[in-house]
This record gives structure tokens, sequence and C-alpha cells, in this order.
């Protein structure tokens, strides 16, 4: 899979979701995806998208909220999975772009497998999945109830192609009208 | 009620209740407060139990970056959060506010203990002690020094207006004065 194959089944499978991405691959693949849809885009602030979309989840319990994560940016924010356990909302499903590296800064290798399935099968109330295809990914997506960790295991490294440099202001006022004028599905 | 004297209180998690915590606390709810974000703090105890007896959402994550990233996805999505901390841990913060909180103009109010200042016996605290308010100041982010209980309900206002009305992130600083705390004064 490709980065902009997964925020693509995002975007088509979740159609009503708010999303939350991380800087670098992540914001250029949703931007990509959703057409620069409303969403929450982050343009810097490693390690805590994934606090973000906690913060998204909670306030609007009835809202689907994914988190799209470059796998770098989480293992930066990773405990803030002790507190998705803790917490456990179910409308909150985390999609981690896999790929071993940091891409924003040149795709610097990881310095070891983050294992955020097991990670999250082990802390409890979290519903881990490994996918390397589409057809698992919109499956596993499609599951309700509790939090959802997804890792998708990229083998295609590519550039999505929109700058994940966004406007702060620009993402501000679009999302917020975007939450205060759409009603939960 | 007559103020607790800050000995009366050192380092217990079960101490009674000081005037200014009540006073913060008290307005922070009725400023429309809706989620207390924070990180543990012995001066902070006071605030969070009066908190709770008011019921209001309270979420004890596992960093202070964490409690930023939180509350800005709650302020994306239209709740009122603030985010108590110790000064010490703005150190782990500061990234959250530099490139997410401040550039996304997140009018999020911060409660901020201070530590390594006035009577402080750790030398491990002093240096961020020293820091604390210059790095507020550098980030543009206002801050209102407690001092006295007397000025408690006034300055936690203020904050919260300048945060929810102005939508400028900003700090109330709680000094060792007020008690309540682990210095020796």
């Amino acid at each position: 899979m490709k980065a902009s194959e997964v925020a693509r089944a995002v975007v088509e499978t979740l159609p009503e979701a708010l999303c939350v991405s991380s800087l670098g691959t992540a914001t250029s693949a949703l931007r990509l995806a959703s057409a620069d849809g409303p969403h929450f885009y982050y343009g810097a602030a490693m390690g805590s998208a994934l606090a973000g979309a906690l913060g998204v989840a909670e306030a609007l319990p009835d809202r689907a909220v994914v988190a799209l994560l470059g796998d770098g940016e989480l293992l930066m924010g990773a405990s803030t999975l002790w507190s998705v356990s803790a917490i456990r909302p179910g409308n909150l499903t985390v999609v981690v772009l896999s790929d071993g590296a940091y891409s924003i800064t040149g795709g610097q290798p990881l310095s070891s497998s983050p294992r955020f399935v097991e990670v999250g099968n082990a802390l409890g109330g979290i519903a881990g999945h490994r996918v390397d295809n589409v057809s698992d990914l919109i499956h596993a997506l499609s599951e309700v109830g509790r939090p959802v960790l997804i890792e998708a295991e990229l083998d295609e490294h590519e550039w999505p192609g929109p700058s994940p440099f966004v406007d702060p202001a620009k993402v501000r006022i679009e999302f917020t009208a975007h939450v205060s004028t759409s009603a939960a599905p | 009620m007559a103020q607790a004297a800050p000995e009366e209180t050192r380092g217990r998690s079960d101490a009674r209740l000081l005037d200014w915590q009540a006073s913060v606390a008290d307005a922070l709810v009725s400023g429309g407060v809706t989620v207390a974000a924070y990180v543990p703090d012995t001066r902070l105890q006071g605030i969070l139990a009066r908190l709770q007896e008011h019921g209001l959402l309270l979420r004890s994550l596992t960093r202070e970056e964490e409690c930023v990233g939180y509350a800005a996805g709650q302020r994306m999505a239209g709740g009122r959060p603030v985010v108590l901390m110790q000064s010490s841990g703005l150190g782990n913060a500061i990234n959250a506010l530099a490139s997410l909180v401040v550039p996304y103009r997140l009018g999020i109010p911060l409660v901020i203990s201070m530590r390594g200042t006035l009577g402080e016996a750790n030398p491990s605290q002093v240096p961020m002690g020293r820091a604390t308010l210059p790095i507020l100041t550098t980030l543009g982010i206002q801050s209102a020094r407690l001092r006295t209980a007397a000025d408690a309900e006034q300055c936690t206002r203020g904050v919260m207006s300048l945060a929810f009305e102005a939508g400028e992130c900003a700090a109330l600083i709680l000094e060792p004065t007020l008690g309540g705390g682990r210095e020796s004064i």
C-alpha cells in the first residue's frame, strides 16, 4: 500500500469522520484524499497528534474521529496510547502509516519496529489490527464500539503531493466551522 | 474561611481546601470550562478536588505535552478546556504550545504551579523555575502571577477571558506565597 491509498480508504470508508493528521506524509495524504476537506491537519507539533485526536473524540462523542499518523509521530507520542486505553473512546480510530522511517526528514529509519498493535492489545480496550492491503484496511475501519488501532504497512514509498505546511488559521477556521455546522450521522 | 497556613498542607494529598484553590476552581467552572487536563502537582491538588466536586470532567494524562495536545483537540471541537501543570512540566509542553496552540491561535487557559523559585529546596527545580516566565513571554503567552487569595477569582477570570474570548493562550501562574505547595516558606 501507499500512504495515499490508506488515506483514500479512510475518507471513502468513513466519509463523515473528522480526521486529525500528523505532520508530513499523513497531512499530505489526507489533503490529497479529501481534496483539502475540513480536517485537523497538523503542520508541526510532532508527537501530539494522537492527543489532539483524543481531545476531539472526547469533545464530540457522537462523531467518528480518525487519527492518521506517521509511525515516527506515534512513537514520539506513544504514551497517549495509555490514555486511549484508560479513556476508551469508542468513536476513535487510529491509523498508522507504517513505513519504518521518518519521511518528512528524508526517510531516516526508526530505531526499531514500534509494534503498536501488540502494545495496543497488551494495554487493553484497544482493538489492534495490522493490515497490508486496502481490503483488510477497509474491513478494520468498519469496527466500532471501542478504540481501534490499525497499523497499515506501506510497501511503496511516495510523497502524496500536497504540501504538509498548512496555514494554521485556515485549518482552525474551516475545521471549527465544519464541526459547528455538520451534524453527527 | 481563613486561609490555611502552607505548613498545614505541605505534601498531603488530603490537605484541606485553601481559599484560593476554591476561588480558582469556582471561577473556572463558572467561566464555562468543560474539561481539565492535568499532570498532578501538590499545589494543584485542591483545585482539582474542587473541580471534581463540581462534577467537571478531569483527565489525568501522561505528560504535559499530551495535555496541551488534548486541549487543542478539545478547543478545535468547540470545547473549553483548561490545562493544569507544574512549571517543570512546561518544559515538556513547549513544542505543542509553540507549534500548535500559538500558531493555530487556540485560546487555552493554562494553570501553572510554580516550582524552583521562592522557597525552593530542590536544586534541580531551580533552572526551569527561572525559565518558566521567559519561555511563556517568548512564545507570546501572557501570564498573570497570582500571589494572594484575594486576587484568585479576578486573575482566573481574566486569564479565561483572554483564552476563550480573545482567543489567546494565557497562563495563570500560581506563586509559592499562595501556599499549598512544597516550598519552605
